[in-house]
C-alpha cells in the first residue's frame, strides 16, 4: 500500500458508523415518542428525543451531529407518516451541528468536566433557536402552508424552539455525563 | 412491529415498476417546482401532476389511511390558521372586517396557495415512500452517483432503527420492573428529568457500541476502497425515461416562470 492510500480519511469508518447509529437512535426516539406515547410524559416532554443529535454533535463533531439530525428526522418522518420535508430536517441537523462546535473552544478534558457540561447546555438552547428558527423562516420564505411572517414566529418557531431548547439543556448534559463515566477507561473512547 | 413501521405496499403498478432512482429525481422535480411557484394558477397543475402519479400508484385505502387522516389535519389546521392571520389579525390598510372583505379573492390566494404546495409536496413523498422497498434505499442513492460512505449511513440507520426500537422497549420494561414510572410531579424541569432512566441507558451502550461496530467493518476492509459495488444492481427501464424527460420539462417550466412572471 502506497503512503498516501494510509492518510486518513475526511470521513472515518468511526464517523460513518456514528452518523449511522446516531440518525438511527434519533429516529427510534422519535417514533417511540410520538407513536408509543408514554402514560403522563405526553405534550410537556414534547420531544425529548432532540437530546440525540446534540450529544452526537457534541461527543462525536459536528458532521455526525448534522447528519443524525438530518437523516434521523427523515427517517422518522418518512415512517409516521410519509413525508419529507427538507428545511425542517435541515433545522434539525443544525441542532446536532451546534453543538459539535464546542470541540473549538474546549479542550478535550475540559469538555467532559463541570465547564463542558455547562457549556453543553448553553449550546443546547443556541442550537434549537438557530435550528428551529431556520425551519420556521424557510417555511415562510418559500411559502411551505404559511403565508405570513407572524405564523412563522408564533405557530412554528417560538413553540418548537422553547420545548427543544428545554429538553435539550435538561437531557444533553445528562447524557454527556453519563457517556463520559461509562466510556472512562476503555481505550479509544472519549 | 416492523411490518407496523416500514410503509411500503407491494404492488406491481407502473410507479413501483420504476427505478429508485428516477422516483428520486422525480421528487426533486416536484420540491423544485412547488418551491418556485409563485401564485395560486401556478402551484394548482403540481398538486394535479402529484394527485396523478399518486393514482397511478393504484395503493390501497386501507395502508395509507392513517397518512391521509394525518395530512388532512395539518391542511385544516394550517388553512384555518393561515385565514386568521392573513384575513383577521394582520389584514392589509386597516380596511373594515366585512363578509366582502374576508372572501376577497386576494386574501383567498394568499391562504392557499401554500396549502397547494404543501399538499403537492406531500402526496409526491407519499407516493415515494409507498411504492419504494426501504432495502433499495442506500444502494439508489448509491448508484445515483453520492459516495458509497454517505449511503452506507443511510443503510446503518435503516438496519438499526429497528433494534433501538426494541431496545427502547426493553429498556423501559426493565425500568418498570424496578418501579419507575415515567412521571414526575408537576414541574416540567423534572417531568423531563424523569425520562432520563430511559434514555441514558439506551444512548450510552448505543454510542460505546460505535467502535465495535466500526472495528467490525474496518476488519471486512470497508473505507480502503474508493469505489464500492452494490449487490441489487439497478436498471433503467423505457418509463424512467420518459420521467427523466417529465422532470427536466417541469423544473425548466418553473424555472422560466419564475424568472419571467406572465401571470
Amino acid at each position: 500500500m502506497s503512503q498516501e492510500a494510509r492518510k486518513k480519511p475526511l470521513i472515518t469508518t468511526t464517523g460513518v458508523v456514528a452518523m449511522g447509529v446516531g440518525t438511527a437512535l434519533y429516529a427510534a426516539f422519535n417514533v417511540f415518542f410520538n407513536i408509543l406515547q408514554l402514560p403522563g410524559a405526553q405534550l410537556v416532554a414534547l420531544r425529548p428525543s432532540v437530546c440525540i443529535p446534540m450529544f452526537f454533535g457534541y461527543a462525536f463533531g459536528p458532521i455526525v451531529g448534522f447528519v443524525s439530525g438530518f437523516l434521523g428526522n427523515v427517517i422518522s418522518d418518512a415512517i409516521s407518516w410519509g413525508g419529507f420535508w427538507w428545511n425542517w430536517d435541515v433545522g434539525n441537523g443544525l441542532m446536532g451541528l451546534i453543538p459539535g462546535l464546542a470541540a473549538y473552544f474546549l479542550s478535550k478534558d475540559d469538555m467532559y468536566g463541570r465547564k463542558g457540561l455547562v457549556s453543553v447546555a448553553v449550546l443546547a438552547v443556541l442550537a434549537s433557536v438557530i435550528g428551529m428558527g431556520f425551519a420556521a423562516f424557510t417555511d415562510y420564505v418559500f411559502g411551505y402552508g404559511i403565508s405570513t411572517i407572524e405564523e412563522a414566529i408564533y405557530a412554528l418557531f417560538l413553540p418548537a424552539a422553547v420545548t427543544n431548547a428545554i429538553n435539550g439543556a435538561i437531557l444533553t448534559p445528562i447524557l454527556v455525563s453519563a457517556y463520559a463515566s461509562a466510556a472512562r477507561g476503555r481505550a479509544r473512547r472519549v | 412491529m416492523a411490518s407496523r413501521i416500514i410503509k411500503y405496499v407491494e404492488k406491481s403498478s407502473v410507479i413501483h415498476k420504476l427505478d429508485p432512482r428516477s422516483k428520486l429525481i422525480l421528487l426533486f422535480s416536484v420540491l423544485a417546482s412547488s418551491t418556485l411557484a409563485y401564485s395560486l394558477a401556478v402551484a394548482l397543475p403540481i398538486l394535479v401532476f402529484s394527485f396523478i402519479i399518486y393514482f397511478l400508484a393504484k395503493l390501497p385505502w386501507s395502508a395509507t389511511k392513517n397518512t391521509w387522516k394525518f395530512i388532512v389535519s395539518i391542511i385544516v389546521f394550517l388553512s384555518t390558521l393561515n385565514y386568521l392571520f392573513v384575513a383577521v389579525l394582520f389584514r392589509h390598510g386597516g380596511k373594515p372586517l366585512s363578509l366582502e372583505t374576508l372572501l376577497d379573492s386576494e386574501i383567498l390566494a394568499r391562504t392557499f396557495t401554500p396549502i397547494v404546495k404543501l399538499l403537492s409536496l406531500a402526496v409526491a413523498t407519499v407516493t415515494f415512500i409507498y411504492t419504494t422497498p426501504p432495502y433499495l434505499y442506500a444502494p439508489a442513492l448509491g448508484q445515483i452517483g453520492l459516495n458509497y460512505k454517505a449511503a452506507y449511513v443511510v443503510q446503518l440507520g435503516l438496519r438499526y432503527f429497528p433494534e433501538f426500537i426494541e431496545e427502547m422497549k426493553r429498556t423501559l420494561e426493565a425500568q418498570m420492573a424496578r418501579g419507575y414510572k415515567p412521571r414526575g410531579g408537576g414541574n416540567i424541569v423534572a417531568r423531563i428529568a424523569a425520562l432520563a432512566p430511559l434514555i441514558v441507558p439506551v444512548t450510552v451502550s448505543a454510542s460505546l457500541s460505535i467502535y465495535d461496530i466500526a472495528d467490525a467493518m474496518e476488519l471486512r476492509g470497508f473505507g480502503e476502497n474508493k469505489c464500492h459495488t452494490w449487490f441489487r444492481k439497478l436498471k433503467f427501464s423505457k418509463n424512467d425515461f420518459l420521467v427523466f424527460a417529465l422532470s427536466g420539462i417541469m423544473i425548466t417550466a418553473y424555472t422560466i416562470l419564475f424568472i419571467a412572471k406572465p401571470i
